[in-house]
């Protein structure tokens, strides 16, 4: 918990964000970041449009499951057509074996087919910190007035080993619902997967 | 018999009970997953993160697996997404149920798919599929794995039979967190031992999570029959969906020598605490403070509330005050007054104990109306406040080293002119202004010993508004100090353990002079802070003093001719001395106070690199990525000198603080700083020692390190915060 309320604080005092916790129904907390082009990057940009953040980690089994399926790749070009924003959050610290260099992420990028709207380069865990970011895959769904509107898992399958198609998928149902302007059902899940490998 | 696999970093193997079965009989199945060194795999609550391990069955009919029976796991780092799993081996346990209707003479082959996920600083998913082979007989036949599958089987969680545990919500939600107490009794040793420490590890839920971080607190209830060890644990409840929950399960895991014991409990979460449990401001905690109030509670909520308890543990505070190294030198004096209050009448010794618990009492009051005195001047009380006063020290200096000569034989006390003993009389008899001295000098010597227990209740009080409140608790502590000697009195049969009045008493009593004079010596040391070298002219008063005291034993008190004239030299000695070494020289009434050395105070080359404390000092060293260890002290307070020799200034504490990088502050309390008082006061302590430990990120809570210290517990604090 000291470690939440610390890290939580010093994302705070970087970010200069006002929201220190990070809860459903409340203002998803500001960011400054840079994505693996060098872009800088503010949540606040996004504002008036919907936010997807996914923490992510390849080497995970989890998030691998994900991808080598080509579940995650479907849910994210197929939002991306109805204007949603994709974050990818990448918190591996540096001196992790899963760290990559922006060239490598530009490269799993592009081998992946990742359609999303940003890679965040966050090895100091900033941001990942910030909304307390368990596991890896851990998503955020922000809504068009920068509500938080769901934390949690991926989907109701905990198992790196699942096709993910028949899996009931907690993030397309929230956004959805929030294209039909209807209010999102699941709203907080217990994420799954591995531990965000954050530097000591 | 027994199918090996081996895939990653992972070794699994599946080994049966019983190579012979009789049917109906259950055997136990044992999945074996030997892990490479630094990896790990999980338990069935894999925590934040992770995934349980599983287990899928292929079995012939007639033989039906039931639930895995996991042993106790342990809390994987880090700490910011606990997990808890097994490193280098695990053995989970399965019981095999061997239908009835099964023949003798049958083999079975037995297949278990086994997934799961090791994790070290990666996570990769292994599966594997394990077989052994089983045959049915007219008898069971045990293999040569049982035993060892008997030591995993030791493991397990056992049922908390032995173990009362209740839940209850400290807080309403706030938000989707909301704090959560368990409570509990263990009956029992572990390792020969009460446990000293306790976990809870929850069972998975999806609706909720009872999250890693537990913190301790200490748990006083008036149910008289909840002797220790009662421990209280406070987690935080995240809540995913659906109602808060009503009932909680999981495994107590409690601790003592290493030896680590997990049982299973089961409660309902009750909306508040049971009557008459009172909880203490979080004093320890594993990793951590509770996300809500950062800080402890000032105060209990209702200060009335929790007021018997601070009764209660100021009395027992006063008690033990009895025994601490500050008031020791004293019982040289009760214990000579025991010995002769036994030979008087029995009403006498009643009174004089009376007498002397007046003489502490009445030292407490006055104490309670200087608190009130300072607080209602808008300045902040401290226990042991008036060692800031130089005049204070020196009176006292002068007032102990008079006790030493007395009890050396240079001069006798009486009062009112009576007939002295005879020369071969042992000890002077103490009359009742003597024990009510004896009283006053107690006291005087307590206050700068804060004693453990002592701590919480003056803490509480010297935040009190209420004066009436104040004066009660320092009554009580009172009557605490004062209580044996009262009970002994109106007990004389109780002396008889005393050995009869005899020649060495003459001897004890001289030997007891020595502890009085280190306490004169100690004592002169604090002086040094407020006159510096000057400190000298104490000294050469100190002398005078001592010749006046010798001259008015040996001339005045048992001369025989030329007392008017001894009088008279006694007179001019103590004035003359008094007129020019202490106001003349010393100045004694206003020194100029020396402001603290600023820069490193190491108090040996090798010694611990201190800085000065400051608020902001933390907060700096914190943003250069340091732990910080801080220490509050005052050299008048003989427990932070003893914690500093035994528990922080050692060679494991001094190695551990170079490798965590960490940066250690001392907050220099001898003189009542305001801003130490606030800071005290913050953690709801009235006065020093007190120890914080802060983790490297700015703006973490520290942890409150005990009253006495060992190295274990400084250690075991620097590596929490050095991790976090």
């Amino acid at each position: 918990m000291i470690m939440k309320t610390a890290f939580a604080l010093v994302a705070t005092l970087t970010l200069a964000s006002a929201a220190l916790a990070v809860e459903v129904g409340k203002p998803a907390p500001d960011f400054t970041a840079t994505d693996i082009n060098g872009k800088t990057i503010h949540l606040s940009d996004y504002k008036g449009k919907i936010v997807v953040l996914e923490s992510y980690n390849s080497d995970c089994p989890f998030c691998h499951n994900q991808y080598k399926t080509g579940a995650m790749q479907a849910l994210q070009r197929d939002f991306a057509a109805k204007g949603v924003v994709w974050l990818l959050v990448n918190s591996v610290n540096p001196n992790n074996a899963s760290h990559r260099t922006p060239a490598q992420a530009r490269a799993e990028m592009a081998a992946e087919k990742m359609d999303v709207t940003a890679w965040i380069d966050d090895s100091s865990g900033t941001v990942g910190h910030l909304y307390d970011m368990k596991t890896t895959p851990d998503m955020y769904v922000i809504n068009k007035d920068g509500i938080l509107v769901y934390q949690g898992a991926i989907d109701n399958r905990p198992d790196p080993f699942h096709d993910p198609t028949k899996a009931q998928n907690y993030v397309s149902a929230a956004l959805d619902a929030l294209l039909a302007g209807k209010p999102v059902a699941v709203t907080e899940t217990k994420p799954y997967g591995c531990s965000v490998k954050y530097a000591d | 018999m027994a199918l090996t696999t081996h895939a990653a970093h992972t070794h699994v193997q599946l080994l049966l009970s019983a190579d012979t079965a009789r049917p109906g009989d259950t055997i136990w199945a044992g999945v074996d997953l030997k892990m490479d060194p630094d990896w790990h795999t999980y338990w069935k609550n894999p925590g934040e993160a992770g995934m349980a391990t599983k287990i899928q069955w292929q079995l012939p009919p007639g033989v039906t697996a039931g639930d895995i029976q996991w042993p106790l796991p342990e809390k994987l780092p880090p700490a910011e997404v606990t997990t808890y799993g097994y490193s280098n081996e695990v053995m989970l346990l399965v019981p095999l149920k061997i239908a009835a209707d099964l023949k003798p003479g049958m083999v079975l082959d037995l297949t278990a798919k086994v997934s799961w996920l090791e994790c070290r600083e990666e996570c990769i998913p292994g599966s594997t599929t394990v077989a052994a082979q089983l045959h049915t007989g007219w008898k069971t036949e045990i293999s040569a794995d049982a035993t060892t599958m008997d030591l995993w089987k030791s493991k397990v969680p056992q049922s908390g039979d032995r173990l009362k545990a209740q839940a209850w919500w400290e807080q309403p939600a706030n938000g989707d967190r909301r704090p959560l107490i368990i409570s509990g009794k263990f009956i029992g040793l572990l390792a020969g031992k009460l446990p000293t420490d306790f976990d809870f590890f929850p069972n998975a839920n999806d609706n909720y999570e009872i999250q890693g971080t537990t913190e301790k607190s200490s748990i006083a209830t008036t149910d008289s029959a909840s002797r220790p060890p009662v421990f209280a644990l406070r987690k935080t409840v995240q809540k995913f969906s659906g109602d808060w929950p009503k009932e909680i399960s999981g495994v107590i895991v409690m601790q003592a020598l290493g030896y680590r014991v997990g049982y299973e409990v089961k409660t309902p979460v009750a909306d508040q605490a049971p009557p008459g449990v009172t909880l203490s401001p979080p004093s320890e905690s594993s990793a951590g403070v509770s996300p809500a109030p950062p800080i402890p509670p000032k105060t209990p909520a209702a200060g009335t509330a929790a007021l018997p308890l601070m009764l209660l543990y100021a009395f027992l505070g006063g008690l033990i005050l009895n025994i601490m190294p500050c008031v020791l030198p004293v019982i040289a004096l009760k214990i000579l007054g025991f010995i002769n209050h036994a030979q008087q009448k029995p009403g006498r010794v009643r009174t004089l104990g009376l007498v002397y618990a007046a003489g502490v009492l009445v030292s407490f009051l006055a104490l309670a109306a200087v608190v009130i005195g300072v607080k209602a001047a808008g300045r902040h009380a401290g226990w042991g406040m008036q060692f800031g006063s130089p005049v204070f020290i020196v009176c006292l200096t002068t007032l102990i080293m008079l006790v030493a000569l007395n009890l050396f034989g240079v001069f006798e006390v009486t009062l009112g002119g009576r007939t002295l003993s005879g020369a071969g009389q042992l000890a002077s008899q103490p009359g009742a202004p003597g024990a009510f001295f004896n009283g006053i000098l107690a006291t005087a010597l307590a206050t700068p010993c804060t004693a453990p227990i002592l701590a919480t209740a003056l803490g509480f009080a010297f935040l009190q508004n209420n004066p009436v409140i104040i004066v009660l608790i320092f009554l009580f502590v009172g009557f605490g100090l004062a209580a044996p000697y009262v009970v002994l009195s109106w007990n004389p049969a109780w002396l008889k353990f005393l050995p009869k009045p005899g020649a060495w008493m003459e001897k004890f009593k001289i030997v007891m002079g020595f502890p009085m004079l280190a306490t004169a010596v100690w004592l002169f040391n604090l002086a040094y802070d407020y006159y510096g070298k000057s400190v000298l002219w104490l000294g050469i008063f100190l002398v005078i003093v001592a010749l006046a005291a010798w001259i008015f034993g040996e001339f005045v008190q048992r001369g025989r001719s030329g007392k008017g004239i001894a009088i008279v030299i006694v007179l001019m000695l103590l004035i003359g001395g008094y007129a020019f070494a202490l106001e003349n020289q010393l100045h004694w009434r206003a020194p100029i106070v020396s402001a603290s050395t600023p820069g490193s105070i190491a108090d040996s080359p090798d010694g611990i690199d201190w800085q000065p404390w400051s608020p902001g000092a933390v907060t700096k060293a914190q943003t250069g990525g340091h732990p910080v260890l801080v220490d509050f002290t005052a050299d008048w307070c003989v427990t932070c000198q003893v914690n500093k020799k035994i528990g922080i200034e050692v060679p494991s504490v001094r190695e551990k603080l170079k490798a965590i990088n960490a940066v250690t502050l001392v907050g220099d309390y001898t003189h009542f700083p305001d801003n130490i008082t606030t800071e005290l006061n913050r953690y709801g302590r009235a006065g020093v020692p007190l120890v914080l430990v802060y983790p490297k990120a700015v703006g973490a809570q520290p942890i409150v390190l005990p009253q006495i210290l060992t190295p274990g517990i400084v250690m075991d604090a620097l590596d929490r915060a050095a991790k976090q």
